[in-house]
């Protein structure tokens, strides 16, 4: 298979969670979220932003968790069958409409994990995106004028995987010396240390390099959009689109 | 090409200038070595030549600096990126791109070069590293001597007229380091590129410069023919050391000078049965274990002991799985097959508690362990750590290091007094084991001495067993006992030390070379072999 445009993939998971977000509707979600499982699972990219859609989804479980929850326990009253009663807080006269506790409604529950839902897919959704992408591809299609943007994103993109193996080594290190788990500050310290020399070596190295010397830049072998980039974002507007309409 | 005149350097919240009063001048094509203890100033120095220092860093300069006719005070580094190349310390911290080929083109595209002339500076520059096999590869799955070479190459594509690298071969196995300097040598020779390299494993390197500039670290610096600068200063590699102790007024750079010089000895002096350390009890057995990476074999039957006061050095290229035998032993992961005894005990029924009092490990990054404010600190929580008494851990420093400051903080140590550091708070809980990951990275030749001088009576004072994973044939000629290789994967050999280091002419130490083949493997051998003659 040619390998994709790294926009390809950024069109369709964003043309897809605005549809998401537009026709509000589970089933549309849950839709969405299956066939960007399905992308990240058959294209199988190299590289440590691979598991960022597995992140997103953790991420995306933890909210839905919180938001239904916190909907469920404070809120605006809903009517409606009752499955438990919570103990209520009685609140000061000047915030009415507002209660803590009290009765549980299925139609509560429903509403508000039916909105954590669609925060959790499109969150997942970027999620997916980033899998797909390499974040250096996409850095290359950028345009030169985001000059000081696009400094940002490489030092982002290329310090965060080597930051998760520093973490790994450096408390790898300190469980050995102690026998204990090593606290948060102490793996924090030397870690802060690496990264910022890391960041500011790779600063180094693109300026020694001449980047931002030119404000316009030649592409070695650039990418172009194929039909098939094409084709498949047009696939994503379609089934954003349809999701509108239903 | 390069001409720095009345040259100073101070960064601001510092009391001491970095470099005082510096001027000379390096012709085109010449390769010149900055040497210097650790902290004197060398990466600063070299990263003045682009500019990077001060534009980048910040700091006052004073004097003048030419590169190449222009003036490093009003030309920007990016601005200086087709004239000069720099190759920083740690390759993979200055990729951008993530294959070979993108990486290549990240700087030309910078500079809006038309892709036709990208394409062929491309093609010349993997053809001038050998790295045209590999151009489609993700970076991160190069070796470390591959990365060095993408590194030297994203800089030639620029063709640049002075390439400055900064410890080219000290995290590479001596192989790779061949190869690196073999480069360098045909890019000076046939391409007049002007190569300023610093560099502290000077047997490495010694032979192919043209010239050496010394800091001396009190201000003075030098600057003149190696064997010159070499007749001055304690730095110096092994050959030098032992034309020195014998007394020889001539200084060779190279093993075939000083082979030459020392071709008497060779003939006169006799043989002596080398004195036959006689181990201890075995402390660790290593039965049959493998281990694998993913779907690749990292581990693939390896057996060894390691037994009380004997020093073990473990050693092979990059990647021949050095770093997952020892997180075998240490117990970071449990090999698929096979297992590790300590003390005649199985790793996995010891609890982690005891495991961390019985094996002392001194990780490749000494300051993975700190994260105190002072040194004072960190002695502190290490007695209080390994239930010793208060200041245990600081005279256990204070007796290789006598002039640190408790009180300075462990970042502004240099990487030796870090190491000093790091190994007095492991060997104050009293290991019976100490493992160390690659400790002579970044070391000079007095630190380097300091960390053998430990070792030595680690081992033959306190009967305490000792596995260190090194490219440095140096140290391992000097302290090791017994050599442990691998490749691939596999033990390869296990020995003596010098019927290991004979047995590969890549991985002979320089006195070996000399003295071939005669079996004197350092300065120290053969002056033992004059003696009993």
């Amino acid at each position: 298979m040619k390998p994709f445009h790294p926009f390809t993939f950024w069109a369709i998971f964003t043309s897809l969670s605005v549809g998401v977000v537009l026709s509000d509707s589970a089933l549309c979600a849950l839709v969405a979220l299956c066939g960007a499982a399905l992308i990240v699972a058959l294209k199988k990219d190299e590289g440590p932003w691979r598991n960022s859609f597995r992140w997103s989804l953790i991420a995306g479980t933890f909210l839905l968790a919180v938001r239904a929850i916190t909907g469920a326990v404070i809120g605006v009253p809903r009517i409606g069958r009752t499955i438990f009663t919570l103990p209520r807080i009685s609140l000061p006269s000047w915030l009415p409409g507002i209660r803590i506790g009290g009765d549980v409604t299925i139609e509560r529950l429903t509403s508000s994990l039916h909105e954590g839902l669609i925060i959790a897919t499109v969150i997942a959704l970027f999620g997916a995106a980033n899998s797909v992408t390499s974040p250096h591809k996409l850095l290359r299609v950028l345009p030169t004028r985001i000059y000081q943007l696009a400094v940002t994103l490489t030092i982002a993109t290329s310090v965060f995987p080597q930051l998760i193996s520093s973490i790994y080594r450096i408390r790898s290190a300190q469980f050995l010396r102690s026998g204990k788990r090593p606290a948060l500050t102490s793996i924090a310290i030397p870690l802060l240390e690496e990264s910022l020399g890391r960041a500011v070596n790779l600063a180094e190295s693109m300026e020694a390099r001449g980047y931002g010397q030119s404000k316009i830049h030649s592409r070695y072998r650039p990418i172009t959009y194929s039909t098939q980039d094409i084709s498949w974002m047009a696939v994503g507007l379609l089934a954003a689109i349809a999701m509108v309409a239903i | 090409m390069i001409s720095f005149s009345r040259v100073s350097l101070i960064y601001p919240h510092s009391t001491t200038t970095v470099i005082e009063d510096l001027s000379f001048e390096i012709a085109e094509g010449e390769m010149v070595l900055v040497m210097g203890r650790t902290g004197s100033g060398k990466s600063s120095l070299l990263r003045l030549m682009n500019g990077l220092v001060p534009h980048h860093t910040g700091g006052i300069l004073g004097g003048e600096i030419v590169v190449d006719g222009k003036s490093t005070r009003t030309t920007k580094p990016g601005e200086l990126a087709g004239i000069v190349g720099i190759v920083g310390q740690n390759p993979i911290d200055t990729f951008i791109a993530d294959t070979v080929e993108d990486e290549l083109a990240f700087g030309m595209e910078s500079l809006n070069f038309p892709p036709d002339v990208m394409r062929k500076r491309i093609e010349e520059a993997l053809d001038q590293v050998g790295l045209a096999p590999l151009r489609n590869r993700t970076i991160s799955t190069l070796s470390g001597g591959e990365q060095q070479r993408l590194a030297i190459a994203s800089a030639l594509v620029m063709h640049p007229k002075v390439l400055v690298l900064d410890e080219p071969t000290s995290a590479l196995d001596p192989v790779a380091s061949e190869e690196i300097l073999a480069i360098l040598h045909r890019l000076v020779h046939d391409l007049s590129v002007t190569v300023v390299l610093a560099e502290h494993r000077l047997e490495r390197v010694i032979g192919y410069v043209d010239r050496i500039l010394l800091i001396e670290g009190d201000g003075n610096t030098s600057i003149g023919l190696p064997s010159e600068i070499l007749a001055k200063t304690d730095l110096v590699p092994p050959i030098v050391r032992l034309t020195r102790a014998l007394a020889i007024d001539e200084i060779g750079t190279s093993t075939r000078e000083v082979r030459r010089i020392t071709e008497p000895l060779r003939e006169d002096l006799v043989d002596f049965p080398r004195p036959s350390h006689s181990p201890g009890a075995i402390a660790l057995t290593v039965n049959e274990i493998s281990a694998r990476y993913e779907d690749k074999s990292a581990l693939n039957k390896i057996s060894l002991t390691l037994r009380e006061g004997e020093i073990t050095a473990l050693m092979g290229r990059n990647g021949a799985g050095k770093s997952t035998l020892i997180k075998c032993i240490v117990g970071l992961i449990h090999a698929a097959e096979g297992s590790v005894e300590v003390l005649g005990e199985d790793l996995r029924k010891i609890p982690q508690s005891k495991r961390s009092q019985l094996i002392g490990y001194i990780p490749q990054e000494p300051g993975d362990l700190l994260y105190l404010t002072t040194v004072l600190a960190e002695c502190d929580r290490a007695d209080r750590d390994n239930s010793v008494a208060s200041g245990t851990t600081l005279r256990l420093l204070h007796s290789t290091l006598p002039q640190i400051s408790p009180e300075s903080h462990p970042r502004d140590l240099s990487e030796g007094e870090r190491l000093a550091l790091v190994l007095a708070i492991v060997i104050s809980g009293s290991p019976k084991i100490l493992i160390l990951d690659e400790p002579t990275r970044g070391l000079d030749y007095e630190a380097k001495n300091r960390l053998m001088a430990t070792l030595h009576s680690l081992t033959r004072d306190q009967g305490v067993s000792v596995l260190m994973a090194t490219h440095d044939v140096e140290i391992v000629a000097e302290v090791a006992d017994r050599t442990i290789f691998l490749a691939d994967g596999e033990k390869v050999a296990d020995g003596a030390t010098i019927d290991v280091l004979l047995a590969s002419p890549a991985f002979a130490p320089q006195v070996a070379k000399v003295m071939s083949p005669r079996r004197w493997l350092t300065v120290g051998d053969v002056l033992r072999a004059r003696e009993i003659s």
